[in-house]
C-alpha cells in the first residue's frame, strides 16, 4: 500500500461459548462486538464501517451477514460481508481504513452453529457436474495435498506428527480449556486415519468460535494515546486457480504471491529473520509445514530438523503458532481471521497465556477454500513504518 | 482528507434473458469479462486484483461458487476476494474495489461476477431463506410480500394507487425497449399491468422484476493510470453505504425504528455519496440515476432517497413526466431492474448504466448531455444499501 495512511490494529476479542442454547448467535456476536470495542477503548458510535465474514452454508441463512446488521452495530452504518474468508474481511477492514474514507473499522468473523454435516456442507462447493459426485469436502483435499507431499518429502509424516504434538502442548497453554486433544505422538500417529495420510489425532474437531478485531488509523491512535497498536507494514492475498488438477498441490503460488506482496510492501527481504512470532494456517500438520515453505519461513527440506529442535517453539529462533493454532482450536471458517487475530495481539502484547515477551514483528497467515486455495498474508509491528510518518 | 480519484475504464454485460442454457456459470461470467476487457483495451497481466460479486450462493446451488469462478475471471495468484451483501453485492462489489484503488494497493482491479436466477427454480422459495429461521421465516416472507407491506404503507402516507405504481412500468418499458441487454424490452400499458396476475397485494406480475441470467463486469483504475496511458475513463467521485436492521418487524408498528414506506439507510447512502461528490442539490445537479427498485412502488421512494422528490411527491411527479428519458430527472433509462434482474450483478448494472450515460455511451436510451449520475443498490431484506456518485 503505497499512501501515507497508516492503520493499525487497536482491539481484539474472541468467544467460545461452552454452552451454544444459552445464546443466540445475535447474542454471541453483541457480545463479541462489545468485547473488542471495550477492548479498543472505543464504543460504537466510533466506528466508521463494518466488514462481516460468514458462510451462508454453514450458517443455514442464505444472506448470512443478514444477521449481523443489528447485532453488530451495523445499522445506519456501511457494513459489507466478504463470505470467500474470514481473513478477507480484515484485508477489506484494513484497505477502508487506508483510503481514507474510514477512520475505523470493526471486523468480525463466526463460525457454524448447529450444523448436520460440516462436510457435506462443504461437498457442495463443488461444482455440480463433474466434482460433487467424488465426493470432496476440505479434509480430502488436505489428504490429497499431503498425499503429494509424502511423494515429494522425504520423512514428512514424522515432521508432521511431532509438530502436531508441539501445537497441541502449545494449545494446552494458550486455550487450557478447550484445545484439542490427543497431546502423545503415538496417539496422533497411530489413531483412526480419516483420510490418508491424515489421521483423526491429526485434526481438531470443529468448535464454535468468533472473532472480531478493530483497526484505526494513525490519527485516531495518536489521537486517542493508543499505547499498543499492531500497525500494519504489509499485507498480501491471492488465489490459486479453480480446480485441484490444475494445481501442483506443493507448490503454494498464491501463498508464494501473497508473502511477496506483504513482504514487498513492508521491506522484508529476509523473512527467515524478520519475525518474532508467526501463526499460519494449519487445518493440519501437513498445511502447516507447507505453508511455512510458501511462506519463505522454512523450507522443506529443514521441517525435519526443525520440528526436532526448538525452533517452533516460544524460546526458538522462528516461534509457530504459539495459540496452538487451528489444530488445536478449530472455529471453522473463522479460522483465518483468528490467526491474524493472534498475531497481532502478540505484537499488541495482549495474547494471554501464551505471550512472547518482546515481540515487536509478527505474521499472520490465514486461508481458505479446497486446499489452502485463498492465501492472505499480514504483517504486523509494534511500530509504524518509520518512512511514512 | 482528499479521496484519490479512481475510474472506470471498462464495462461488459451481456444480454440478460430468463435462461442462458448455452453457457454455464463460469462461461457467464467469463462472458462480461471479456467483454469488459475489450472495452478498456488492456491486458490481463494489467489486472492486478478481482472482486468477485457474488450474491446468495444458493440462487446458483453452488457453495462459495466465487471458487468456481476463479478461472472465468483469471484470477491465479492474484488477489481476490467475494462480496455479498444480498441484491447490493454489485455495488457493494465496486465499493470494495474502489477501496483497492484508494488505499493504493492496486492501480486496476476487475469486478465481476454473474447469475442464473432464471435458472434457480424458484427464487422466492430461496430467498425466504434469507430471513431468521425462528422468527420471521415461517410466516412465510419473501421479497415480493416484504415490499408488498412497504407499498400498502406508502399508499396509507402518501395516496399512492395502484395506477401510480403501473405507469412506473409503463415508463421502464419503454426505456428497457431502447436497451438491448435488458431482459423485459416489450412495451406495455396501464391496463396490461392491473390486469396482470396479482402476487401479493398490490404487488402485480408485470409490477415485478424478471428473474435474470448474465453477467456483468466492470474495470477500475486509479487516475495515475489512467492519465499515463491517456485512457478514456469516467469517474466515481461519491461512495456510501447504509444499513438498515434486519427484522422486519423493526420497521412497523408504533415503535418502528425506520417507517417501511420510506427508504431511509437509502437515503443515508445517497447522501453520503452527494457528500463526498460535493452535491448539494441533486435535483439539480443529477443528470441521471439507476435506482434499483425491483417492485414499481419501490422506485417512488428511492427516487425520494435519492434527494430527486420530496417524500410523497414522487408518483404526481411521474404523472407529469419528470423521470422519463427526455424529463428534468430521468430515472432508470436503461428499464432498471424492474426489467431486468440478475441478482448478483444487479447493482453493478446500475452503476455501469450511468457510467454509460456520463460517458455518452449508451445508445438509444443515452440521457442527452449527462454529465453526472448517481446509481443505488439494495440487498438483505431491504437492509444494505449502497450509491454511487459517477462523473464524466
Amino acid at each position: 500500500m503505497s499512501n501515507h495512511i497508516q492503520v493499525g490494529v487497536i482491539g481484539s476479542a474472541q468467544v467460545s461459548p461452552a454452552n451454544l442454547n444459552q445464546a443466540s448467535l445475535e447474542e454471541i456476536l453483541n457480545t463479541l462486538t462489545h468485547a473488542a470495542l471495550k477492548n479498543a477503548g472505543m464504543t460504537i458510535d466510533d466506528i466508521d464501517g463494518i466488514v462481516v465474514a460468514a458462510c451462508d452454508q454453514l450458517d443455514g441463512r442464505a444472506i448470512s451477514i443478514m444477521a449481523a446488521s443489528g447485532s453488530v452495530g451495523g445499522v445506519g452504518r456501511d457494513i459489507l460481508s466478504t463470505p470467500s474468508g474470514s481473513e478477507h474481511a480484515f484485508i477489506l477492514g484494513a484497505l477502508r481504513v487506508k483510503s481514507g474514507m474510514y477512520k475505523t473499522q470493526l471486523v468480525l468473523s463466526w463460525s457454524p452453529l448447529e450444523v448436520d454435516s460440516i462436510s457435506e456442507i462443504q461437498k457442495l462447493s463443488n461444482d455440480p457436474y463433474y466434482h460433487r459426485a467424488l465426493p470432496q469436502d476440505d479434509l480430502s483435499t488436505y489428504a490429497l495435498q499431503a498425499g503429494v507431499l509424502e511423494s515429494e518429502v522425504s520423512g514428512v509424516r514424522e515432521s508432521v506428527i511431532k509438530f502436531t504434538q508441539q501445537s497441541r502442548e502449545k494449545g494446552r497453554v494458550a486455550y487450557p480449556n478447550i484445545s484439542a486433544t490427543p497431546v502423545q505422538e503415538v496417539q496422533i500417529r497411530d489413531s483412526k486415519m480419516l483420510r490418508w495420510p491424515i489421521t483423526e489425532g491429526m485434526v481438531c474437531e470443529p468448535r464454535f468460535g468468533a472473532v472480531a478485531m478493530v483497526l484505526s488509523n494513525q490519527d485516531w491512535i495518536k489521537d486517542k494515546q493508543i499505547k499498543n497498536p499492531a500497525w500494519i507494514h504489509g499485507m498480501g492475498w491471492a488465489t490459486e486457480t479453480t480446480y485441484l488438477g490444475d494445481r501442483n498441490l506443493s507448490d503454494m503460488g498464491s501463498l508464494k504471491a501473497a508473502a511477496h506482496q506483504a513482504y514487498h510492501e513492508s521491506g522484508i527481504s529476509d523473512p527467515k529473520s524478520a519475525f518474532d512470532v508467526v501463526e499460519v494456517s494449519d487445518p493440519t500438520g501437513y498445511q502447516a509445514l507447507l505453508s511455512l515453505d510458501g511462506l519463505g519461513l522454512c523450507d522443506s527440506k529443514d521441517w525435519r530438523d526443525a520440528v526436532h529442535s526448538d525452533r517452533f517453539s516460544s524460546k526458538g529462533s522462528l516461534p509457530v503458532n504459539l495459540s496452538g493454532g487451528a489444530t488445536s482450536f478449530n472455529p471453522v471458517f473463522c479460522t483465518g481471521l483468528l490467526r491474524l487475530a493472534e498475531a497481532a495481539n502478540q505484537v499488541r502484547g495482549c495474547a494471554g497465556a501464551h505471550q512472547k515477551s518482546g515481540v515487536r514483528k509478527s505474521l499472520g497467515h490465514g486461508s481458505s477454500g479446497f486446499a489452502m486455495q485463498y492465501n492472505s498474508v499480514v504483517v504486523f509491528a509494534n511500530l509504524p513504518k518509520e518512512n511514512q510518518l | 482528507m482528499k479521496i484519490p480519484k479512481v475510474g472506470i475504464i471498462g464495462i461488459g454485460q451481456s444480454h440478460f434473458k430468463a435462461k442462458r442454457q448455452d453457457a454455464n456459470y463460469p462461461e457467464l461470467v467469463r462472458e462480461a469479462v471479456k467483454l469488459a476487457m475489450e472495452d478498456a483495451k488492456i491486458d490481463f497481466d494489467e489486472i492486478e486484483a478481482i472482486v468477485y460479486s457474488l450474491a446468495p450462493d444458493a440462487l446458483l446451488g453452488i457453495g462459495n461458487a466465487e471458487r468456481l469462478g476463479v478461472d472465468a475471471v483469471s484470477a491465479k495468484n492474484k488477489r481476490f476476494m467475494r462480496i455479498n451483501t444480498g441484491g447490493s453485492t454489485g455495488i457493494s462489489s465496486l465499493a470494495a474495489a474502489h477501496s483497492h484503488i484508494a488505499a493504493g494497493a492496486c492501480d486496476v482491479v476487475l469486478v465481476a461476477g454473474a447469475d442464473k436466477v432464471g435458472e434457480c427454480g424458484d427464487s422466492q422459495t430461496i430467498l425466504n431463506k434469507i430471513w431468521d429461521p425462528t422468527y420471521e421465516r415461517a410466516l412465510p416472507l419473501g421479497t415480493i410480500n416484504m415490499l408488498a407491506m412497504s407499498a400498502v404503507r406508502y399508499m396509507h402516507k402518501y395516496g399512492m394507487t395502484e395506477e401510480d405504481m403501473a405507469q412506473i412500468v409503463v415508463k421502464n418499458r419503454a426505456h428497457s425497449a431502447l436497451n438491448p441487454h435488458a431482459h423485459l424490452r416489450e412495451l406495455t400499458s396501464v391496463d396490461e399491468v392491473m390486469k396482470s396476475r396479482m402476487i401479493s397485494w398490490p404487488i402485480k406480475l408485470f409490477d415485478a422484476c424478471p428473474q435474470s441470467s448474465g453477467g456483468c463486469s466492470v474495470i477500475l483504475a486509479s487516475e495515475k493510470y489512467i492519465k499515463d496511458r491517456g485512457l478514456d475513463a469516467v469517474w466515481i467521485t461519491g461512495v456510501g453505504h447504509s444499513t438498515e436492521s434486519y427484522y422486519l418487524g423493526d420497521r412497523m408498528g408504533k415503535h418502528f425504528t425506520a417507517d417501511h414506506a420510506d427508504a431511509h439507510a437509502l437515503s443515508e447512502a445517497c447522501y453520503k455519496s452527494y457528500k463526498m461528490a460535493g452535491v448539494v442539490d441533486p435535483l439539480k445537479e443529477i443528470d441521471v440515476a439507476e435506482l434499483y427498485s425491483p417492485f414499481s412502488n419501490t422506485e417512488f421512494h428511492a427516487i425520494e432517497a435519492a434527494g430527486l422528490a420530496k417524500l410523497g411527491q414522487s408518483p404526481k411527479m411521474l404523472s407529469e413526466g419528470y423521470f422519463k428519458i427526455g424529463g428534468p430527472n430521468p430515472v432508470n433509462p436503461s428499464g432498471g431492474v424492474l426489467c431486468t434482474n440478475a441478482i448478483a450483478v444487479t447493482a453493478m448494472v446500475r452503476v455501469a448504466e450511468v457510467a454509460l450515460q456520463v460517458w455518452g455511451r449508451a445508445g438509444a436510451h443515452q440521457v442527452k448531455g449527462a454529465k453526472k449520475g448517481i446509481a443505488s443498490g439494495n440487498g438483505g431484506d431491504h437492509q444494505f444499501f449502497g450509491a454511487m456518485v459517477v462523473e464524466s
